[in-house]
């Protein structure tokens, strides 16, 4: 499989280590008055579609990234590829 | 009480070969030091290594260098740098002078011993490197300055293309042997 990097171009899929629902991105606010519901959903529970799905692969062997890969996961045709770094603050994170 | 005298002695003993068209070379004369754009400040960064080392700061997976070759400074990632100094033999002075001149613009960490290097020229290079490396080296995709982090034999590697036919590898200085073994099983498959 390969993983087009977007600063580094095409890679082969074992230079990444996989980590996961990319979900994980969006932690809770420890503050919310659900905040233990939460905390429990975002410890726990998974979506674990058929198809489309958003994940976080770390770059271990390269640029040492996180990037969040939006792959099928009945095809493995990997769609898009972002850097975590950039859907963080695009969802209005500092860093 | 004996008095011990050290000397440093290079990971791979200054170990060259030439192949005919390729020849494999350790560099045992280079200081290394990581380079670390603090998050958020990264124009302030960008604006130290203008002002210290008089270098444009190159995008990601590009190099560039001083005119009279003996600074280079190779961007890995997008806050990740390496500068190196060449015809320096001492990491630890290298480092701390970079440090002092950078202050709190930029993370610094002495690599010297970090990493063993060899330079790999020739005409054959290219074809020396095809099944190692799993970046492709053609020149229009990695062109002279382009570098790359990556794996050969499952060893971390960072290749450099110095000049069409000359390519630098570093890889992790501990297992130095292993990695010269490998890139000679791999010019002893082609050539």
């Amino acid at each position: 499989m390969i993983i087009k990097h977007p600063l580094l171009g095409p890679r082969d899929a074992a230079e990444f280590v996989y980590l996961g629902d990319a979900s994980m991105i969006d932690r809770p606010n420890p503050n919310a008055p659900d905040a233990k519901e939460q905390f429990y959903e975002y410890g726990y529970l998974r979506d674990n579609p058929a198809g489309e799905h958003k994940e976080l692969w770390y770059h271990e062997q390269g640029d040492r990234s996180w990037l969040v890969v939006t792959r099928n996961t009945i095809t493995h045709e990997v769609k898009y590829v972002q850097l975590a770094r950039d859907v963080a603050r695009a969802k209005g994170r500092d860093r | 009480m004996a008095k011990f005298s050290l000397q440093p002695t290079p990971f791979l003993g200054g170990f060259q070969k030439d192949y005919g068209t390729v020849i494999i070379k350790e560099i045992t004369d280079r200081a290394i030091t990581s380079l670390a754009l603090p998050l958020g400040f990264e124009a302030k960064a960008e604006k130290a290594i203008k002002t210290v080392l008089k270098l444009n700061l190159p995008e990601v997976g590009m190099s560039t260098q001083s005119k009279d070759g003996t600074t280079a400074l190779l961007r890995l990632g997008k806050d990740q740098l390496f500068c190196l100094k060449n015809g320096e033999n001492d990491g630890y002075t290298a480092h701390k002078a970079l440090a002092d001149k950078f202050g709190d613009n930029i993370y610094t960490t002495d690599q010297s011993d970090v990493w063993v290097s060899l330079t790999l020229s020739g005409p054959d290079s290219l074809r020396a490197l095809e099944r190692v490396c799993p970046i492709d080296l053609h020149p229009d995709r990695f062109g002279v300055g382009a570098l790359a982090r990556t794996a050969m034999e499952h060893l971390g590697t960072i290749i450099h293309r110095n000049s069409v036919a000359e390519y630098t590898l570093m890889s992790a200085s501990s297992s130095a042997g292993s990695f010269l073994h490998a890139i000679k099983t791999s010019i002893d498959n082609v050539l």
